[in-house]
């Protein structure tokens, strides 16, 4: 009889810590997904390159006709290298699938390191590994397109002795512009929470008369805001801060600044709260020495007490910034989703989390650059949130 | 005599000092407290206009077909809501069903049953998904789940829409859940009185019928609270959801294999432009989930208070 009970018990107690091992399994699925699909793509060029391609067209007239420059010893089978110009090339396939010819190193002194610009006269262009061939047209009307190939291209590079139009475009598809995005954001989402999620924590904790009615529907009308979901934040971004915006600055569409002010109302709760649960920390005693020494609670607040509560703001200072970086529905609507190069604070951008909806959400979903969005997104929240853990454990301590 | 005045004199000031700062502090915490209503206010401005002849002339909304109606957007005006509400709740159902079971027992495992050091592991782990943004969750909805989904769909020799069905869905929610729950029931059960466990056991209970008769009985209160948590951000979770929803014309649609529409996916997929019909529509879907939220959780805290009474 007593057997059989343990036995059960023994039983229930495997299947609750298998049970348990679903999150960590859940976890690592996620890691090792996010991981193994974007570490591939995730690079410094990725980084800091451009969303949009930039497309150059040049040419070289003057006449070459020796073959002198030899190849790097870093060449891949794969590559083909010109020793008349000095560049070598490597087929490959872009997001969507077609056959590209990619320009995989130019020696330093080649010609095409530095040759006139067609479009414009006085400027020099210049073509470097990383960029895409579209098209070459050489002297005698030989034309050269992506399709023919790598090797095909080596040939003709290697025969023909000068060049009537080159156009190479660079890759895109980088995140700068994204990655600076989420940092405007970050910054100026802060500037404009902080300061209101503070003081009013302080007013709430420190100068609020206690039991009275009307401070207690506002902390009520307060609290309701952790329930409301990011879309609904995202409907009032785009019904009154897009045209309070607007108004203010001329802006035509959502912007940065309409979604940064979504985004403080977003992350304001968690700032009051958090301020408030350390202002509760500090013990009345620090409040009484003040008082007693003749500051008034004005200087007993700000002097004394705030300094106190640094830590605490500092954690919910990070876990908004967490919160920043992953936010995606509200932003969809507070700012909009068309990803830009060049960062201007009234118009539309997307930050890190809306680049990769815009990426999936498309007719194509690039998983890899998805991915390797996700790897840094991750990466800072995680850092973010075990900091947080680590802060608290210092207070606490 | 010179001294007391003074010191009546910085008394004096220091009270109006006090009393600027306190004026000057209200300000930021009005300014906090509004934003609720500011939602309330213009989000049912903007959500109600589809639906006046003075807003849109012909094209305006037939309201009863838009709250009855089982199809989103019939060109050029009608619009459905009622089959997107069945699957919203249906989803969100099925999913708290997955998720609630495995939070209990997850939270049970961390609180009671294992070393500080496993538990503190295990502990963080949760925390770490529950930090994870819903964006990431998408994306690995859409390349994970959607297959383990295609897999299960073999099994039952059914036909899904590339893995983007209403189970990818369910999934994505459990997991989205699951930590918010667990951390939530771990607080609750912790509170329970050492004593009362020590009661059960001394009167002849295993360890687990401990657990489970007295432990969890005790911290229900606390753990509906996490599953009220839970289910709220299920409801109002946008991003990862459109990821995998597969925004269902028509609907309602039990069939877990088949497509489905949520009141978030249909807000945040297929935005085009920034005015227009199209676009106020969607508040009008807002006021909707926001209503949806709010019935839901007086249910659910109706149903905890029923709850914590028979205890």
């Amino acid at each position: 009889m007593k057997s059989k009970r343990y036995v059960k018990d023994k039983l229930t107690q495997l299947l609750i810590s298998l049970v348990s091992l679903v999150g960590l399994i859940i976890l690592v699925a996620v890691f090792f997904y996010v991981f193994s699909n974007g570490s591939s793509l995730l690079s410094w060029n990725l980084i800091t390159g451009d969303y949009n391609s930039n497309v150059f067209n040049g040419y070289y007239s003057t006449e070459i006709t020796t073959n002198d420059f030899a190849a790097p010893s870093s060449l891949s089978d794969e590559e083909y290298f010109s020793t008349r110009w000095g560049i070598s090339f490597m087929d490959d396939e872009d997001t969507e699938g077609h056959h590209i010819i990619m320009i995989t190193y130019v020696d330093i002194d080649s010609p095409l390191a530095n040759i006139p610009d067609k479009n414009d006269e006085t400027a020099t262009i210049s073509i470097s590994s990383g960029q895409k061939l579209m098209t070459v047209r050489f002297s005698d009307n030989t034309m050269l397109l992506p399709s023919n190939g790598a090797e095909k291209a080596n040939q003709l590079f290697d025969t023909k002795t000068s060049i009537a139009d080159i156009m190479v475009s660079t890759s895109g598809k980088g995140i700068r512009g994204s990655l600076i995005t989420t940092l405007y954001l970050v910054i100026m989402t802060l500037v404009i929470a902080l300061p209101i999620g503070v003081f009013t924590a302080i007013y709430l904790h420190e100068f609020a008369p206690k039991k009275n009615k009307f401070v207690n529907v506002l902390r009520r009308l307060i609290e309701m805001l952790t329930g409301v979901p990011s879309i609904i934040f995202g409907l009032l971004g785009a019904a009154v801060f897009i045209p309070i915006v607007s108004s203010l600055t001329g802006a035509d569409t959502g912007n940065l600044i309409s979604g940064s002010l979504t985004l403080a109302v977003i992350i304001l709760p968690v700032i009051i709260s958090s301020t408030e649960e350390t202002l509760k920390t500090i013990p009345d005693e620090y409040r009484q020495a003040s008082l007693a020494l003749g500051a008034n609670r004005n200087q007993t607040t700000f002097k004394i007490i705030l300094k106190s509560a640094i830590p605490g703001i500092l954690s919910a200072v990070l876990l908004s910034v967490g919160r920043i970086i992953g936010e995606s529905a509200a932003l969809i609507y507070a700012i909009g989703t068309s990803i830009k190069d060049e960062i201007i604070i009234t118009e539309r951008s997307t930050s890190l989390a809306v680049h990769i909806w815009s990426v999936m959400s498309g007719e194509v979903p690039n998983f890899e650059l998805a991915c390797a969005i996700s790897i840094i997104i991750l990466i800072v929240v995680l850092v973010l949130n075990l900091s947080v853990k680590f802060i608290v454990r210092k207070i606490a301590y | 005599m010179g001294l007391t005045v003074t010191t009546k004199k910085i008394k004096q000031r220091n009270k109006i000092v006090d009393k600027i700062t306190q004026i000057a502090l209200l300000m930021p915490t009005i300014l906090a407290a509004s934003f609720v209503l500011l939602i309330i206010i213009f989000i049912s401005e903007r959500g109600v206009a589809p639906f006046l002849e003075s807003q849109y002339g012909d094209l305006s909304v037939d309201l009863i077909r838009f709250l009855l109606g089982n199809e989103w957007y019939i060109s050029p005006n009608v619009y459905g809501v009622f089959f997107i509400i069945i699957n919203t709740l249906y989803v969100v159902f099925l999913s708290a069903v997955i998720a609630i079971p495995i939070s209990i027992l997850t939270a049970l495992f961390i609180a009671k049953m294992t070393s500080k050091t496993i538990s503190n592991f295990f502990q963080i782990v949760i925390e770490l998904l529950a930090a994870i943004p819903s964006i990431v969750f998408g994306v690995f909805g859409l390349g994970v789940i959607t297959n383990v989904v295609k897999k299960i769909a073999a099994l039952f020799q059914m036909q899904t829409a590339g893995g983007i069905s209403t189970l990818t869905t369910i999934f994505v929610l459990a997991i989205m859940i699951m930590p918010t729950i667990t951390l939530l029931s771990i607080t609750a059960i912790k509170a329970v009185r050492k004593d009362l466990e020590q009661n059960s056991l001394a009167l002849g209970a295993t360890k687990m019928q401990t657990l489970f008769k007295i432990t969890l009985v005790d911290a229900k209160s606390g753990i509906f609270a996490g599953i009220i948590l839970g289910v709220g951000r299920s409801l109002g979770e946008a991003t990862a959801v459109s990821m995998v929803a597969g925004n269902a014309g028509t609907g309602p649609n039990f069939n877990l294999f088949g497509t489905t529409r949520t009141l978030t996916s249909t807000m945040l997929l297929g935005i085009k432009e920034t005015t227009g019909l199209d676009y106020d529509i969607r508040f009008s879907v807002g006021i909707i989930l926001v209503v949806l939220i709010i019935v839901i959780n007086l249910l659910l805290n109706f149903a905890k208070k029923k709850i914590g009474r028979f205890s």
